[in-house]
C-alpha cells in the first residue's frame, strides 16, 4: 500500500507530465526552442519524480527486488518504461510528436497507480512462468503503445501531406521513418506478446494440473482477458503481414497498430477491473 | 580618430548590367584589396562582392585617405570602365550608418530574397579574405565580427530564415516529409527544360540511387542527365520508369496529361504500393488531378509549391520588425563601444594637457613668491587642480552626452582634438 506522501509525489509526477504534454502540444503550431526545452524539462522531471516514488515504495516494502509486487508498482514501472522509451526514441530518431500520443497513456497509467494502487495487492504464485508472463506482457505492451503512437503520427503526417500543409510547427518525421518505427515496434511487441501468451497458457495449465483455481475462472480460455489478448495477437499478426503483403502498407498498418494498441489498453483495464480472486 | 566609410551598389540601386560590370570574382576581390592597401596603407579595407551587391568598406583617419572620390576612381580604374557608367547608382555611408547597413546586410534584411542565409557566409568570406591580407584592423575587425554575430542572432532568434522560397527547395522539403533517405530512391524527370533542371539540381544533391531523365527529344535528356550524373532513358518506356521511380518530376509541354490516374492505379501493384511523390510543374498539367486521390500517391502541382513560397515570404516579412529590433540594439551597443574606445584616451589627453599647463604656471608663480611654507604651497596646488577640473567638467560632460544631440560623437571628438591641440603624437595604437 502506498503512503500518502508517495501518492502526493506521484500526483506531482502526473502534473509534470501533463504540463510537458501541454507545452509540447503548442509545438504543433510553433516549434520554438523555448517550448521544446520546456516540454523536455517537464517530461524528464516527471520521469525522475516517478522513479523516486518507485524507489521509495520499494525501500519501504522490502522483499523482492522486482517492482511488480502490487498494482501500484506495476503501473508506475510500466509508465516509467514507456516514458523513458519515448524520450529515448524522440532523441535518437528526431521524431517529433511521439509524446503527444504516448504521454497521455503514461499519465493514465500513473492515475491508475493512484486509484488501483490502494487496493489490496494481488497475490500471485511466484513461479517462473508467472514472471515470464508478466515481464514479456509488459514489454509487449510498451512496444505496442509505441507502435500505436507512431501509427497515429503517421496518419497526422499523411493528412498534412494530403492537405498540402506547409511544414509550419514541429516536424513529425518522414512517412517512411514512421512506418519503419511502427513495423519494428510491432515486430518486437508481437514476439514479446507471443512469449507472454505461451507463458500465461503454461502457467494456467500448471495451476489446473495442480488442481487449483485460477483468477480467470475455470473456463479461463473464454475469459475477457484471454479473448482480448488473443484478438490483439491476431491484429498484430495482420500488421506484420504488411512485410509480406504490401497492400497493408502505409495507412492500413497505421490504423491497425492504433486499433491493436487500444485493444491492448482495454485488456489491461479489464485485467485490473476484474474481481481479484485466488490464483491457484 | 577613425572614420568609417562605405561605398557600394546593390540590386535596389543598380540594374544587372551595371552590377555585373562592377562585380569582383574571389581572386579579383583579393587583388583589389591588395591594390587598395598598397595605395592607402593607413586605411583598413574590406570588399564584399556578391551577385547582388558590391560594397567597399574603409576605416581611416578623419582627414585620411581614401576619400569617396578616390574609391570611385579605384573601382573605375580596376574594372577599366568610365566612372560615369556606375557612379549614379552608388550609395555612400559614414560612421553609424555604415554599422547599421552592414548589420542589416549580414542579417539578410537587405537581400533580394528576404531571409536568405547565403549572405552571412559571403560577409564572413569577404572579412576573412581581407583579414588574411592584413587589410583589417582596430575598427573593421570588431565591426565585421559583430556583424557576423548579429546575422547569426537574427537568423536563430527570428523566423526570418524559416521555410523555403523557391519551388525547387519546397519540392525537396516535401520529399523529405515522405522519404527518410534518398540513397535507395529513384528520381525520374519527365522533361528537360530550365525549370526541370532547377528541381533536378535540388534532388541530385540528395544523392539518389538513380536519377533518370526522359524527354521526347532524347538529346535534351542526355544533356540534362549529363549535368547531374543521371541516366537518359527512352520516353517510350515511361510505364517502366514510373514503376521504378519514387519521385517523379514532370515538366513537359504536352497539351494534355501524359500520366493518368488509371495508369497510376494500374501500376500500384507492380510498385508494391510504395509511396510515389509526383511533382507536376508543367502548364498545362502533365498528371491528371485524380491521380492525387490514390492511396500512397502524393501529387503536387506548381500552384501548391508557389502557395508555400508566397506564405513563406509573407511570414518572413512579419519577422522584419523583430529582426530590426535586434539590429538596432546591436548597432547601439557597437557605437557605444566605439565611442568609449575613442573618447577615453581623448579625455585623458585633455585632462593631462591642462593639468600640465596649470602645474607649469603654478611653478612660475611660486618661483616669484618667497617665504611660502609647505602648507601654503599645498593649498595653491590644490586650488589650481580644482580650477582645471571645474573648467574641464562641462566640456567632458557634454562630450559624454554628445551622441545623438547635434551629430555624432566623432564630430565633437574631432573638434576637441583640433581646438585644444590634442593630436596624438604617439601614433594611433592599433588594438585588435
Amino acid at each position: 500500500m502506498p503512503t500518502t506522501g508517495q501518492v502526493h509525489l506521484l500526483m506531482l509526477s502526473i502534473l509534470l507530465f501533463l504540463a510537458g504534454g501541454v507545452v509540447s502540444l503548442f509545438r504543433l503550431w510553433r516549434d520554438a526552442a523555448g517550448l521544446r526545452i520546456g516540454a523536455k524539462a517537464c517530461h524528464y522531471s516527471g520521469l525522475l519524480v516517478a522513479i523516486a516514488v518507485l524507489v521509495w515504495h520499494a525501500l519501504l516494502r522490502g522483499g523482492n527486488w522486482l517492482p511488480l509486487e502490487d498494482n501500484f508498482e506495476a503501473f508506475i514501472w510500466l509508465a516509467i518504461l514507456l516514458a523513458a522509451f519515448v524520450l529515448y526514441v524522440q532523441r535518437a530518431k528526431s521524431l517529433g510528436g511521439l509524446d503527444w500520443f504516448v504521454m497521455p497513456i503514461v499519465i493514465l497509467l500513473l492515475i491508475a497507480a493512484v486509484v488501483f494502487g490502494k487496493a489490496k495487492p494481488q497475490s500471485y504464485v511466484d513461479t517462473t512462468w508467472s514472471w515470464v508472463h508478466r515481464v514479456t506482457a509488459y514489454g509487449g505492451a510498451i512496444a505496442f503503445t509505441l507502435a500505436g503512437a507512431s501509427g497515429a503520427i503517421y496518419l497526422l503526417a499523411r493528412r498534412r501531406l494530403r492537405h498540402k500543409t506547409p511544414a509550419h510547427g514541429m516536424r513529425l518525421g518522414s512517412l517512411e521513418r514512421l512506418e519503419h518505427l511502427t513495423l519494428t515496434s510491432v515486430t518486437l511487441g508481437f514476439a514479446l506478446l507471443t512469449c507472454g501468451l505461451i507463458a500465461g497458457l503454461i502457467w494456467q495449465l500448471r495451476i489446473e494440473h495442480a488442481g487449483g483455481h485460477t483468477r480467470l475462472g475455470d473456463r479461463w480460455w473464454t475469459s475477457p482477458k484471454v479473448v482480448l489478448a488473443s484478438t490483439v495477437w491476431v491484429i498484430y499478426a495482420i500488421v506484420l503481414h504488411a512485410r509480406i503483403n504490401p497492400v497493408f502498407r502505409g495507412r492500413r498498418v497505421a490504423i491497425l497498430s492504433i486499433i491493436g494498441c487500444l485493444l491492448m489498453v482495454g485488456t489491461l483495464v479489464v485485467l485490473n477491473l476484474m474481481p481479484a480472486g485466488g490464483s491457484h | 580618430m577613425q572614420r568609417l566609410l562605405l561605398l557600394g551598389l546593390n540590386h535596389a540601386t543598380a540594374p544587372l548590367e551595371v552590377r555585373e560590370k562592377i562585380a569582383f570574382s574571389a581572386e579579383g576581390r583579393d587583388r583589389a584589396v591588395q591594390a587598395l592597401r598598397t595605395q592607402f596603407p593607413q586605411a583598413e579595407i574590406t570588399l564584399l562582392s556578391t551577385c547582388n551587391r558590391v560594397e567597399l568598406y574603409a576605416a581611416r583617419q578623419v582627414h585620411g585617405q581614401p576619400r569617396v572620390e578616390e574609391m570611385i576612381a579605384f573601382l573605375a580604374q580596376f574594372h577599366g570602365i568610365d566612372a560615369a557608367q556606375f557612379s549614379q547608382h552608388l550609395y555612400q555611408k559614414t560612421d553609424q550608418s555604415v554599422v547599421t547597413h552592414l548589420f542589416t546586410v549580414a542579417s539578410s534584411l537587405d537581400s533580394m530574397v528576404l531571409g536568405e542565409t547565403q549572405i552571412l557566409g559571403q560577409v564572413r568570406e569577404a572579412y576573412d579574405a581581407a583579414k588574411a591580407q592584413g587589410a583589417t584592423g582596430a575598427l573593421l575587425n570588431p565591426l565585421f565580427q559583430r556583424a557576423i554575430a548579429v546575422g547569426k542572432e537574427v537568423m536563430s532568434a527570428t523566423n526570418i530564415a524559416d521555410g523555403r522560397v523557391s519551388v525547387a527547395s519546397v519540392a525537396v522539403d516535401y520529399a523529405r516529409r515522405i522519404f527518410d533517405s534518398f540513397t535507395d530512391k529513384v528520381v525520374l524527370s519527365i522533361g528537360a527544360g530550365e525549370m526541370a533542371a532547377l528541381v533536378v539540381r535540388g534532388f541530385a544533391q540528395l544523392n539518389p540511387k538513380r536519377l533518370l531523365v526522359c524527354n521526347r527529344t532524347h538529346a535534351k535528356a542526355v544533356e540534362l542527365a549529363g549535368q547531374f550524373g543521371g541516366e537518359p532513358v527512352p520516353f517510350e518506356n515511361l510505364s517502366d520508369h514510373l514503376t521504378a521511380a519514387d519521385i517523379v518530376l514532370t515538366s513537359t509541354g504536352a497539351d494534355k496529361p501524359i500520366i493518368t490516374a488509371m495508369q497510376i492505379a494500374y501500376l500500384l501493384k507492380a510498385r508494391r504500393y510504395r509511396p510515389l511523390f509526383l511533382i507536376d510543374i508543367a502548364l498545362p498539367r502533365d498528371v491528371e488531378a485524380e491521380a492525387g486521390k490514390i492511396d500512397n500517391i502524393y501529387l503536387y502541382n506548381i500552384d501548391d509549391f508557389q502557395k508555400v513560397v508566397d506564405e513563406t515570404i509573407e511570414q518572413r516579412k512579419d519577422s522584419v520588425d523583430s529582426a530590426m529590433t535586434i539590429v538596432n540594439r546591436q548597432v547601439e551597443e557597437f557605437v557605444s563601444w566605439q565611442r568609449a574606445r575613442e573618447m577615453g584616451p581623448m579625455i585623458d589627453r585633455l585632462s593631462k594637457r591642462y593639468h600640465h599647463l596649470a602645474a607649469e604656471e603654478l611653478a612660475r608663480t611660486l618661483h616669484k613668491l618667497h617665504g611660502l611654507g609647505d602648507a601654503e604651497k599645498a593649498h595653491l596646488e590644490d586650488l589650481t587642480r580644482r580650477i582645471v577640473n571645474k573648467l574641464l567638467h562641462d566640456p567632458i560632460t557634454m562630450l559624454r552626452k554628445s551622441e545623438g544631440m547635434h551629430g555624432s560623437a566623432s564630430q565633437y571628438l574631432h573638434a576637441l582634438e583640433r581646438l585644444f591641440h590634442l593630436e596624438d603624437n604617439e601614433g594611433n595604437e592599433e588594438v585588435d
